[in-house]
Formats: C-alpha cells, structure tokens, sequence
C-alpha cells in the first residue's frame, strides 16, 4: 500500500476514526493490527518476517536487560546483528554478491556455477531491521533500558507510517511516545494536516512530474547533449528529493495527527554549501544512524586523519550499498566519501575555509552553487544504471555540452514549472529556518499557499500512483 | 474569527481560481479546453451536436488543427447548400473517428477519398460530407443522420462504426431510442447537459471532473467485481456487448432505411482500434488485460461486428487488412490520442476508394 494510493486514504480514514475514539492500551492494538495489515497489503507472505525480526530483537533486548557478563552481553549482541544482517544480507545482497563474484571468476578464466535465487526483495527491510539494530545496541550500551512490552515494542518497530521508508526511528524517540498516552493538540493537528498535503505535492507534482524528464535523459538508448544531461540531472535531483522528502512529510504529518512526533528527515539539503551540511540535511534519520553505529564505532575522528579519512569512506561505500544492490550505488558512496575527504582536505587550507564560511554574498553564492553541482553529479552516479552510462553522461556533460540544443518545451520549461513552487516555498522555509513555518506564516499568506498547493497538485498533479523511489531501499 | 478565517480562504481560493483559469485559457490545450467545448451545444434528441459556425484551433504536443463548422453543424469549410444537379453526395457518419480533430480539414480521409474520386475525370462532381461528432456512437448517429438527412440530400451513406467501443456506445445511449421516455427523466437530463456545459466552460473545473471521475474509476473495483477492460475484444465478453452489436445492427438498419427513403445507397465501414494494427500497443494491452484477469482477442471486436451485421446484407468494409497491409513508415495512429495520423487518413481514403469501386456504390 503507497500514500498515494486511495487504499491509503480509506485505510487511514477507518484507523484514525478509530484511534481517536479508543483508550490508550487499545490504541496500541490498533495500531499494531493497522500497520501489519499496511504491510501484508503490499505482500502477506513476509509479514512473518516482521514479526520474527521483532520477537528476536524483544527477546534479545530482555536478555541483554538481565545479561551481566560481558561476554555474555556480547554473544546476545553478535546473536542479534547476525539474525538482522543474515535477513537483510539474503533478501538485499545474494544475488548482488553472487551475480559479482559470477562475474570475476570469468574473468579470471574459471567457470564456476552459483546458485542465484529468484529472490524477492521484502518491502522496507533495509528499514525495520536498521529500526530493530539500533535498539539492540542502545540496550547493549545501556543507553536505554529494554522495554517489558512486546506490544509497544512492536508498535515500535512496524508504526506503518514510517515502516516501509522511514524515518529510521530510535527507540529514545518513538518508543517512549508509544509507551505513554498521547495528546493531540490543535498545533498537530494543523501542522500535521499542512505537512500531509505538502507530502502529496512533493510527491504527485513534483516528482512524479518530473521522473518523466528524468527517465528521458537516463534512458540507456537515449543521446543527448551536456546541456540537456544537465537538465535531466536537475530534474532527478528535484525528482528524488520531492519523492523522499513528499514521503517523510506524509509519514510525520500522518503521525502528528496520532499525537506522535517523528523527526524531520529533511532540511533544506540543497541549500547547503558543503558536503558535512548536506549529509546533516539530507535523509537525516540514515545519516545519524550511520554516525551513531557505523562512523563512531569505525573510530570516528578520534585517530589520525588517515583513520578519520578511512571510516568516513568505508561509512559512506555502506552507506550506499544500503540503497541498493549494485555497483553504482557502491561508486555514490565512494563518490560522497571522497567528497566529504576531499572537503576536509581542503577545509584545512585557510583561504578556502575563509571563501567558504565567509559572510559575504558571492561567496555564499559561489560555494552554494558548487556544492549544489557536485551533489547533482552525485545524482547522477545514483541514478545511471552502470558504469558505461555514468561514463556517457559525463562525458556529454563536459564534451558535448552545447548550450544551443537546450530543449526548452520538453526539458526546461516542465523542470521550472514543476520546481519552481516547491523552491519557493523551500526558500520560505529556509529563510525563517523551520520546515514548518507555512502553517506560522500570516494568515493571507498561509491560505495562498494552501490553496496554490490544492489547486497545482488537483490541476496539474500526475495521479498514476507511482511508488516512493526509497521503496526499493 | 473562525468565519472571517473561512472568507479569507474562499476569497483567496476564488482568486488563484480565476488564475489558474484564465492560465489554463491562455497556455492549457486539450479537450477540455472551453475552445474546443465550445464547438458543441446541446441538443434536446442526441445530447449534443456540433455548434454551427463554431471555430477553434486545437493544439497538442501532437498535432495543431484548425477546425470549422460549417451552418449544417458539420466540419467543412463550406456550406452544403441544395445539390446541383452534377453533384454526387457521400455522407460519413461516425465519431471522433471521422470527426478528425487532429488533422487539417483537407487532410481528413473524406476529403482525401472526395479528392481520389473528383480525380477520376468523370463530369460528375463528387462531395464527401464529414458528419462525424466526437463521441457519438450507433444510435446518436442514427438520430443525427434522422435529422440532417433532408439537407444534406445524400446519395451514398456510409456510417463507420468503431468496433472498438461502439457496442459499449450502443448500450448506454438505447434509452435516448425510447419514445416513452418520462418528462421527468428528460428534465433531469436536461439539467444533467446544462451543468455539463457549465463545467465545460471552465477549464479547472474540467480538469477536477476528470479527476474525479478517475478517482470513481479507482474506487470501482472496490464496489463491483473487477471486470477487465476492452470488453468487446474479451475472449469471454460481458453480455452487454451482445446486446450491443444487436443495438448496433437496428441502427446501422434504420440510417440503411432513412437513406433509402432519400434515395440513397447505404454501406457500412468498419474502424478497427489501433492496437489492430500496432504489435508495441497490443502487446501493452494484453498484458494489462491480462492483469486484471481477462484475455484480449485481438481481432475480436472486429469479428464480432461482422457476424452481427452480416444479417442486414448491407455491404461491408473493413479497414483493418488495409491498414496492416500498410508499408512500414511513418505511424497511422497518434500516440496519445490513438487517432489517424494524416498517413493514417490516406490509407484509409485509399481503402474506402477500391472499396466504393468493387462494390459499385459509386453514385451515377
């Protein structure tokens, strides 16, 4: 089931109508039965996996609760992330892996045969098992204490509107919500109302508006010149960024109507003027949960610059394999490693950090439109389907460029009809630094906003229901 | 406070309204553009009938057609007047088919074919009148041709059914054949018309209505079994497709009577659906109507127009085999809107010409 689908909208209609009159325990119940059948509804056969990576964890965070030894403590750990890695590494990462190897021992001259399994990718597993380790680590380091309440902790880890896509939640932030009875204000329900429809405008007009363009310029058998490349790159980068935020929004606003709090996902990441901003701004929940489990463990930035320089590649490769099983996520996150390496190098240079952090207009400018490029030829690695294409648009991109064979009624005039409301708005926010500030805007100016929202996404909205894109994560 | 928050909101709604229309009016093309609306007006027997006089300009990403309607409310540039003695009329009956929005007036097959035959050196003059309206199916043809008939004095009639959606057509439009029909359900007809128009005036509002109506279409499924799409190609249609075809055969009988009460000479065309003809769009097709459970037979519809009407004895052409036969070049269907293509006109000009000729319908 996808927000924008009308099953959604009845399946949230008849859950919120019930959850608003229910007590608190029952609430839970509901939620738990409502968020598995949002889940089964997509495919019921790995429902049990959900289940079976929740009772695993639960029992591995009570044990750790009673667990002393550090040996012991350990083992339940290990137990834990094994179960967790093994689900995620078969579903995501068999036939990648075996598909690869395949590959290099035939190019080594020896023919070996591998098993490949017509394996079916689970719906948001690279999601709830990275929910489900999070906790288990937190107990282990006794951040927090394990919850008693399988009931909650269920909730915890498949609450539908983050299940599938996130945000990666933390147990410090959802659990304790889910625990305790919740009120909701009238500041949610505005709030949460705004950022439902601001979702759906990401998502109907924004990016499914422009995957058209997108899907033009990255078609393998399509040629076109650099200046066109650009615009589909453009495009994407909208394309993406309206996808994912548009599903984060619906996800919290849906959740701000339950009177639970989820944590923004997104913050202006195109406004940013260096890659440690964007990575701050950009899928917020995966970076930290990348820090927190992945960077700090690896060592952090508490060795020499070589090690800080080494963890930050070896998070950044993994941190984009976890967006999928092929090669060309694996070169985005070498790409944004050795961007954020590269950064770091330079930001030792004085000048540089002078131009960078300084005040003035030009070179706010000059730095923003840089980093916003090299973001973009990031997207542009996620994107393409192999290495051969990365090669061919790029080298369209600085070879064949021609400005002159800009395609203005199929490329640049949809690319500025379908950015230019959300970069308004965007800027808007930005400017009173606050994802929310539409609903605090005076009123004139909130109601034009709001009706400009309804009309663009009923008038020019593209209804053919296309799944969120970090589905396939 | 709450109500003067409520005015604002209408106020301001009421004003992008006016924006987006007057935008939509300005830069928007499509047939719910108050232009191409505005080629129609009601009529109390069909529903709705060409406007005479009317004119626009329809554009797309596809095409750009200028299109006029002449005092009769057909498309033609000139009028018909009283036939001069040296005159041989041809009538096209049909729906958008005919109609031909898409292509140039002098580009559409009727005056393509009234070009081939006006070619052959004969003293006599032949005229091809287009007296297709988007939309019209079976029996709206039927009560068109009753009504201009007297005016148009034709000498050969040929209706081109659509076996793509015309036994569908047929079943929905049967009660505007019922002469018991109640007042009442005429005045609420009438009002049902006067709110489309004004709907139709209205390019936002257009495009919310068919926004709506595709959330209906969504929501279907949901209240009545699934029924796959393309009912008239299903290998096991619904049984409403029968009670079509049989709709269809009492009509194509009734224009074969009003016309040989004018004393003129009736065939019947048929306009297969582009999937007929294209492999890429069949093949699309299929697997759609595979997916929601049913088998698409691609000639089918075809065929089972054929039997139904072979009974009349009417001559018969079908038009699919010439536009299969057609050589590879350019495409004979529009992309988005699966109409003729002006290659696509020619070859069925071409079709329509042997066959007035094998067939000797050729007015004398």
């Amino acid at each position: 089931m996808v927000f924008n689908s009308l099953h959604f909208v009845w399946f949230f209609v008849v859950v919120y109508a019930a959850y608003r009159v229910l007590p608190h325990r029952a609430q839970n119940w509901l939620l738990l039965v409502a968020s598995y059948y949002f889940y089964a509804a997509w495919d019921w056969r790995f429902l049990g996996l959900l289940v079976a990576s929740t009772i695993v964890d639960f029992t591995c965070a009570r044990l750790l609760g009673r667990a002393e030894a550090p040996s012991v403590r350990r083992g339940i750990l290990v137990l834990s992330l094994g179960f967790n890695l093994t689900l995620l590494g078969f579903f995501k990462y068999f036939n990648f892996f075996a598909d690869s190897l395949h590959g290099v021992f035939a190019a080594l001259g020896w023919q070996v045969d591998f098993v490949t399994l017509r394996v079916l990718l689970p719906i948001g597993i690279s999601f709830y098992t990275f929910v489900t380790m999070s906790y288990v680590i937190d107990v282990y380091r006794r951040e927090i204490p394990p919850t008693k309440d399988l009931l909650d902790f269920a909730v915890f880890v498949a609450f539908f509107p983050h299940l599938v896509a996130g945000p990666i939640l933390r147990a410090t932030t959802l659990l304790a919500q889910i625990d305790s009875p919740r009120h909701i204000s009238r500041e949610q329900l505005r709030d949460g109302a705004w950022l439902i429809a601001w979702g759906y405008f990401q998502k109907i007009f924004v990016a499914d508006n422009l995957a058209g363009l997108a899907n033009a310029v990255f078609d393998p058998a399509a040629s076109h010149t650099g200046v066109n490349v650009l615009l589909g790159v453009y495009a994407f980068a909208f394309q993406i960024y309206g996808d994912f935020a548009g599903y984060s929004n619906i996800a919290r606003g849906t959740s701000k109507l339950m009177g639970i709090e989820l944590i923004e996902n997104f913050r202006f990441p195109y406004l940013v003027r260096t890659p440690q901003a964007f990575w701050r701004n950009w899928h917020i929940s995966l970076s930290m949960w990348l820090r927190d489990y992945l960077y700090i463990p690896l060592g952090g930035n508490r060795g020499s610059e070589w090690q800080t320089q080494r963890n930050l590649f070896i998070t950044m490769v993994l941190g984009g394999l976890w967006h999928g099983a092929a090669w060309t996520f694996v070169l985005w996150g070498a790409y944004q490693g050795l961007f954020l390496i590269g950064y770091r190098a330079a930001d030792r240079w004085p000048p540089f950090h002078r131009f960078v952090a300084g005040a003035g207009f030009l070179a706010r400018l000059t730095s923003w439109v840089v980093m916003f490029h090299l973001t973009c030829y990031g997207w542009l690695i996620f994107r393409s389907r192999s290495a051969g294409q990365i090669g061919g648009l790029t080298a369209g991109l600085i070879g064949n460029f021609a400005p002159a064979t800009v395609d203005i009624p199929n490329l640049l005039v949809p690319l500025l009809l379908y950015s230019t409301p959300l970069v308004v708005v965007h800027l808007c926010e930005a400017w009173f630094d606050d994802v929310l500030a539409v609903p605090r805007l005076p009123v004139g100016v909130r109601y034009s906003i709001y009706a400009a929202t309804c009309y663009l996404t009923l008038l020019f909205g593209n209804f053919g229901g296309a799944e969120f894109i970090y589905f396939q994560f | 406070m709450r109500l003067r928050h409520l005015v604002t909101f209408v106020l301001i709604a009421a004003a992008q309204f006016g924006i987006f229309e007057v935008g939509l009016r300005t830069w928007g093309s499509s047939e719910a553009a108050p232009g191409f609306q505005g080629l129609f007006e009601t009529d109390a027997a069909i529903g709705y009938r060409l406007k005479p006089h009317a004119r626009t300009r329809f554009t797309t990403s596809e095409f750009s057609a200028e299109i006029a309607v002449n005092g009769a409310g057909l498309r033609d540039d000139e009028e018909i007047g009283p036939k001069p003695r040296d005159e041989r009329r041809i009538v096209l009956l049909g729906d958008s088919l005919v109609l031909s929005v898409q292509v140039p007036f002098r580009e559409t097959f009727g005056e393509l074919l009234e070009q081939r035959l006006n070619s052959r050196g004969s003293a006599l003059r032949y005229r091809v009148i287009n007296a297709g309206v988007q939309g019209y199916g079976p029996i709206e043809e039927q009560l068109f041709f009753r009504s201009i008939v007297g005016n148009i004095q034709p000498d050969l009639v040929l209706p081109v059914v659509f076996v793509g959606n015309d036994a569908e057509e047929a079943v929905g439009s049967q009660q505007k054949l019922d002469p018991n029909r109640r007042t009442s359900e005429a005045v609420v007809d009438s009002l049902l018309t006067r709110m489309r128009r004004l709907v139709r005036r209205s390019m936002v509002l257009q495009i919310l209505r068919l926004r709506a109506l595709a959330v209906i279409d969504r929501l279907s499924p949901s209240v009545a079994p699934p029924e796959p799409p393309l009912q008239s190609y299903a290998a096991r249609p619904a049984p409403r497709i029968a009670e079509g075809l049989a709709i269809t055969r009492r009509s194509m009988h009734d224009i074969e009577q009003t016309a040989s009460g004018a004393g003129a000479k009736a065939a019947i065309v048929l306009m297969p659906a582009r999937f007929q003809v294209d492999d890429a769009d069949y093949g699309r097709l299929k697997e759609i109507v595979a997916g929601t459970g049913g088998n698409l037979v691609r000639d089918a519809a075809s065929a089972r127009f054929q039997e139904a009407l072979a009974p009349l004895g009417m001559p018969m052409a079908d038009l699919l085999p010439a536009l299969r036969a057609a050589l590879p070049g350019p495409d004979l269907f529009y992309q988005e809107t699966v109409h003729l293509t002006p290659r696509g006109h020619t070859v069925v000009a071409a079709a329509l010409d042997r066959f007035i000729e094998e067939q000797g319908l050729l007015p004398r």
